[in-house]
């Protein structure tokens, strides 16, 4: 049987993005917000989608979150996420219309709702934050 | 159900006048340049038009066969006017509109669009975004933020509508029966038409619920088929139509609809728009209304675009035929059977997938009446393309 391939890596160097994934190296999980009229811009933009500012940075949240939706894959597509394997949205606490992904082995029992915790793995020296129920 | 005459606006001026498919397989053992070209003879034989009369080309941004592919094979000797439209299944109406808006301004008199793809023996529909031998996620020119999604192993648009499913269940009690029905209605039309891939294959609601699950809550029969082949529409005036050789269906309106908020990117990363459970295809919906003088309740027959059987759900509450959030129990009620029949040649649930353009000739058939599962007096015809992106639909009418 073949060996399961790493998982692809986030590009932590797209210079819209790249702010988050070095908060997350830091362990830290962040948005992007604009300092003229404090507006969350999710998913991040090189500019502010509701005043136009330039002028964004990174603001660090706690982590907690609640279960927006999930799906459990059965059906083997990527060679990289044996089945059967649960891909979660977690909408955030303090900004619940920011959305963010995580992955879960397996087919835990889920309802939408219950409170998500972040952490953060290492995938091949690249921190990347997932959820886990709290 | 029919309008009162007088009532539509005049409409685009426009006309398909020709429609063209090839066989639908999971294994053409040909090209998708040589399907393209079948395809467009068959719609160029189908309308009485010489092939060296076209002299506009429009073509989805996904497909492998460029215009300059076509003009070759066709052997055109002057095209004037080429268009690349739009993103995979967000496209078919758009392009259309391409066709309509040349016509109009004097750009080109016969216009030929089409959608050619080998998805089921070649780059496979199902294998989803980013390549599987990439070790990097996203980052790609900026916009496309795989990087959020691919590493945690959602991959696929399949993935993606599940999600989208699953939330529209939370939220509105929506039920996998409900979906069922969307499912076994495409199905049901297909069953009277002989090109579909699934004709011959009548299915039950136990089959529905006993069909393994792909990505929870959407199960096998929830996904739309994988195909070889290619269809081909010939778009000129309405005036020129008439002297075609078969009845010229008239565009009646067309719509394309983006806005800030339903996310950039291609297509995971809608799942990141404030509302999930409204596709942009509410704002196209509403310019197309508005551009036709038509709502909802003049629609006689609908070709709706099904990736999945929840687009179809979603897209029911989008186009105003029930409110947000009633999508499964009219789903259920039998509408889509009677009173708003959908997908009358088995759609991509049943039919083949097409990216959108086989809806697009199954609505030319309906109006001519030569479909497989005729709608009595059916005179107007929404056709709506993909979502979640940004997307586009139409409306054709009778010619009169
Ligand atoms: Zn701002």
């Amino acid at each position: 049987m073949a060996q399961t391939p790493p998982r692809p890596t986030p590009c932590t160097t797209d210079p819209d993005t790249a702010g988050f994934w070095a908060a997350a190296q830091q362990e830290q999980l962040v948005v992007l917000t604009c300092r003229q009229c404090r507006s969350v811009v999710h998913l991040p933009r090189p500019r502010c989608t509701q005043c136009g500012s330039e002028e964004m940075e990174w603001t660090v949240v706690s982590g907690r979150g609640h279960l927006y939706s999930h799906t459990v894959v059965y059906h083997q597509i990527h060679p990289a996420f044996p089945v059967p394997y649960t891909v979660v949205l977690v909408s955030l606490e303090e900004y619940p219309e920011v959305r963010y992904t995580g992955y879960l082995p397996g087919a835990p029992d889920l309802v939408a709702g219950v409170a998500m915790n972040v952490f953060f793995e290492s995938l091949d020296g690249v921190s990347l934050p997932n959820w886990r129920s709290a | 159900m029919t309008p009162v005459p007088g009532e539509r606006a005049s409409g685009t001026g426009c006309s398909i006048v020709g429609v063209g498919t090839t066989e639908y397989s999971r294994a053409s053992g040909r090209t998708a340049l040589a399907l393209a070209t079948e395809a467009s003879l068959r719609a160029l034989d189908d309308a009485g038009i010489k092939a060296a009369e076209v002299d506009g080309i429009v073509r989805c941004t996904d497909d492998v066969v460029l215009h300059n592919d076509l003009i070759e094979t066709l052997a055109l000797p002057n095209v004037e006017f080429w268009a690349h439209g739009g993103l995979g299944g967000t496209a078919p109406s758009a392009m259309i509109g391409y066709a309509v808006n040349a016509i109009r301004s004097g750009s080109a008199k016969v216009v030929l669009a089409y959608r050619s793809l080998n998805g089921r023996s070649g780059r496979r529909v199902g294998a989803g975004y980013g390549s599987q031998q990439a070790v990097v996620a996203g980052g790609e020119e900026g916009g496309r933020y795989d990087e959020y999604f691919l590493p945690y192993g959602l991959t696929t648009a399949g993935q993606m509508y599940a999600l989208i499913a699953q939330r529209h269940m939370t939220e509105f009690g929506t039920t996998r029966e409900q979906l069922g029905h969307i499912a076994m209605t495409c199905r049901r039309n297909a069953q009277s038409n002989p090109a579909a891939q699934m004709y011959g294959r009548p299915m039950t609601m136990d089959d529905y619920f006993n069909a393994r699950m792909i990505s929870s809550p959407l199960g096998l029969f929830d996904y739309s088929l994988e195909t070889d082949g290619a269809c081909a529409v010939v778009v000129t005036s309405t005036e020129q139509g008439r002297d075609s050789k078969t009845a010229p269906i008239a565009i009646a309106a067309v719509a394309q609809g983006g806005s800030a908020g339903v996310q950039a990117g291609r297509t995971l990363s809608s799942l990141m728009r404030k509302d999930l459970l409204t596709f942009p295809s509410h704002l196209v919906a509403e310019n197309l209304y508005r551009r036709a003088n038509l709502g909802p309740s003049d629609i006689d027959v609908a070709q709706l675009y099904d990736c999945f059987t929840i687009t179809v759900l979603v897209q029911l509450e989008d186009y105003g035929f029930c409110v947000k959030g009633e999508g499964g129990p009219f789903a259920a009620s039998g509408a889509l059977d009677t009173t708003l029949p959908i997908n009358t040649s088995g759609g991509h649930l049943s039919e083949a997938y097409m990216h959108g353009m086989n809806h697009v000739v199954e609505g030319v058939r309906q109006l001519r009446g030569e479909s497989t599962r005729p709608v009595p007096g059916a005179e107007v015809c929404l056709v709506s393309s993909g979502a979640p992106p940004a997307t586009s639909a139409m409306i054709l009418t009778v010619d009169r």
